[in-house]
């Protein structure tokens, strides 16, 4: 049982970011952002490359979230807030080109080779009866902490008050003298450095490799979507939902059932499994689980 | 008018360059044999990859060094699969149409060697497999060769090796493909003839960040031994997860073992046994030594020896057949094949164009490298 939930967290934990990041953007730019993903792997790459240079490696962690930030700002600036003029779609598809183009970045620069970060090998501490790795309590604690803080950044502060507004009712905001811009700047640069956090969690415990972001690309869609778009820690919850889903499945003894002595699903038919899950979830609540109809700030 | 001009030009220039193509090539062609391989050089396969390039790239040497090949100098031009039967066929489909080598050497993983094998065949190219062990490689064609024994030879040694170390609760780990599902197959129905029992067997999706599902699947069914065969880095990441979840306190298994240990952490697969093809056959010293000299370092895989052997015998049948012809080649590499003993020993064929006899080792990961025991 202990097992079980330190799985499901460790899966949370690979989504979690980066579900709340985009879904921050959502509730701001209102188009489903592709390449939200890679920046997971643009931040993964980068505190790799940056560490293999020598530097120590919480300054590459932070010079590659601070990195991945600007980065998002600039294209957010140059491509997809002008594109978003033409309608959700086109800057949809704007943003799958933008996706691309990365992919072959990263093959262009890294190659085909996975990387890991420089850190030593653990052996794990038995909780529970549950092999667990310091690093990954390390990693899930770092994560509770941010996603703390912007729950405080959301609920307490005047930023969080002008950013909930705002996706509540982007004219009447405006009109209050919030500028949208600016405001739009500072989530995109938020969500940019949650994603390349994200992504060096996964490059820290496993490995960083040319298709990290593609391969999140649906799970992180989905928690973000069960969760319900515009809501960041509904996203959070999702990403727990989408966890418990495949950590369900994978350890699902169905031997008993069909009269042998244990039989587990294939674990190639567990995206399948997991993303009926979210259908019924979705027919059952369209919106998301986490969301209101109505709203107040 | 002006338009037209433009046209004129451009028709000018598409011929010309046209025209020095083709004169450039024959010019290439006339004091060169040129034969073609398809290797991994990256992905996960990479390190084996590397491995198989330097036994071709000794073997051009060896061969040039003793006058060349029909009185010409022996040329190997090497194409990356990317570890991708895609890629792998693209880069066959180049070497057989821009370049029109005659034999093609490659790959490595039979997932890949198959496919492009498939292909070679169709297009009447020679096909010789340096490493892949899949029993489906006997069906890829006539213009095939394996100078590597497949996995019905190897199934029954492993067997053996697994039982005599008084394992009798196995589980099986091995990539989806042609090979894991040959191998597993093999070995599993073995074992059980010896009284053992397989208790799982997960055959892992390729190319994940991640196999700590599969494995904690495994462990589900308390294994005695964790019998495992995956490529280089997918293993390195296999066997750090194991580590991480304790997995390595029961003894690991591995099946062709330096292929599972070249990306690995030492201390993650420090003890780990295993079989091996033997690399080094009962005259093939000389070989060793050669390797040592000029990479400075111990064989770091075991499949060097077999790329080094494919372009000996392809060049052997080309001598044979006093052509570059593919179809001759193939007629001559069928008589060769028969007596031909290389580096890694007897290559043997039998009558489907397969090495009929793999001599196979009892390996143990020691200390940054895998040593012979018995």
């Amino acid at each position: 049982m202990i097992g079980f939930l330190i799985d499901m967290l460790l899966r949370a934990n690979d989504l979690a970011l980066l579900a709340v990041g985009l879904s921050l953007v959502y509730s701001l730019v209102s188009f489903p952002n592709v390449a939200h993903v890679q920046y997971a792997a643009s931040g993964a790459f980068a505190a790799w490359a940056i560490a293999d240079r020598g530097v120590p490696l919480w300054l590459a962690i932070v010079l590659s979230m601070a990195l991945t930030s600007i980065a998002a700002v600039v294209l957010h600036r140059a491509i997809f807030d002008r594109l978003i003029r033409s309608g959700p779609p086109v800057a949809m598809i704007g943003s799958l080109a933008v996706a691309m183009i990365a992919v072959s970045g990263f093959l262009a620069i890294f190659g085909s080779r996975p990387r890991r970060l420089p850190l030593a090998m653990e052996a794990p501490t038995m909780v529970a009866g549950a092999p667990v790795t310091p690093l990954a309590l390390w990693t899930l604690s770092g994560t509770a902490l941010l996603l703390a803080g912007l729950t405080m950044l959301l609920y307490f502060t005047p930023f969080g008050r002008a950013l909930r507004a705002l996706a509540a009712n982007r004219t009447l905001t405006a009109a209050c003298g919030i500028d949208p811009k600016r405001l739009a700047d500072a989530v995109c640069a938020l969500s940019g450095a949650f994603a390349a956090l994200g992504g060096i969690i996964i490059a820290a415990s496993k490995q960083t490799y040319v298709l990290l972001g593609s391969d999140l690309l649906l799970p992180v869609f989905a928690a973000a979507i069960v969760g319900g778009l515009r809501n960041p820690l509904g996203a959070f919850g999702g990403a727990l939902i989408i966890a418990f889903g495949e950590t369900l499945m994978t350890n699902l003894d169905v031997g008993a059932a069909l009269g042998r002595q244990s039989w587990f699903l294939p674990l190639g038919y567990l995206p399948a499994a997991s993303f009926s899950l979210i259908a019924i979830i979705l027919l059952w609540r369209p919106e998301g689980l986490f969301t209101r109809k109505t709203r107040s700030v | 008018m002006r338009w037209q001009l433009d046209r004129m030009t451009w028709a000018g220039a598409v011929v010309g360059l046209t025209m020095a193509a083709s004169l450039a090539a024959p010019a290439r062609a006339a004091d060169q044999v040129i034969l073609g391989a398809v290797l991994p050089l990256t992905g996960s396969s990479a390190t084996v990859g590397e491995d198989q390039r330097r036994g071709i790239e000794l073997a051009v040497e060896y061969i040039n060094s003793r006058g060349g090949v029909l009185g010409k100098s022996l040329k190997v031009i090497i194409e990356d699969s990317g570890g991708r039967a895609a890629s792998a066929i693209d880069a066959a489909t180049k070497l057989a149409s821009v370049d029109k080598v005659p034999v093609i050497i490659g790959e490595y993983s039979s997932g890949i060697t198959i496919p492009m094998g498939q292909y070679l065949v169709r297009q009447g190219v020679v096909h010789i497999n340096p490493g892949s062990s899949s029993p489906k490689v006997r069906d890829i064609g006539e213009y095939s060769f394996s100078v590597m024994g497949l996995d019905d030879l190897a199934g029954r040694f492993t067997a053996d090796k697994i039982f005599k170390q008084g394992f009798r609760k196995a589980v099986f780990l091995a990539p989806n493909n042609a090979y894991g599902e040959g191998v597993t197959t093999q070995v599993a129905k073995a074992f059980t003839a010896l009284g053992g029992t397989v208790v799982g067997t997960v055959l892992y999706t390729e190319g994940q960040s991640t196999y700590r599902r599969e494995l904690e699947q495994l462990a589900k069914a308390a294994p005695d031994v964790y019998v495992y065969t995956a490529y280089g880095q997918e293993s390195a990441v296999i066997n750090r997860e194991a580590f991480e979840l304790g997995l390595n306190k029961t003894p690991w298994f591995g099946i062709y073992l330096t292929m599972c240990t070249s990306d690995s952490a030492p201390e993650t697969v420090r003890g780990q046994t295993g079989i091996e093809v033997n690399y080094i056959g009962p005259d093939g010293g000389w070989y060793k030594k050669l390797y040592e000299d000029k990479y400075h370092q111990p064989f770091t895989t075991t499949f060097s020896g077999y790329t080094f052997d494919a372009v000996n015998i392809a060049v052997a049948a080309i001598k044979k057949a006093n052509s570059t012809d593919p179809a001759a080649i193939r007629d001559a590499l069928k008589q060769v094949a028969a007596s031909y003993v290389g580096v890694t020993g007897p290559l043997a064929m039998d009558g489907q164009r397969q090495r009929a006899h793999q001599p196979f080792l009892s390996v143990k990961y020691v200390d940054k490298a895998v040593e012979t025991i018995n």
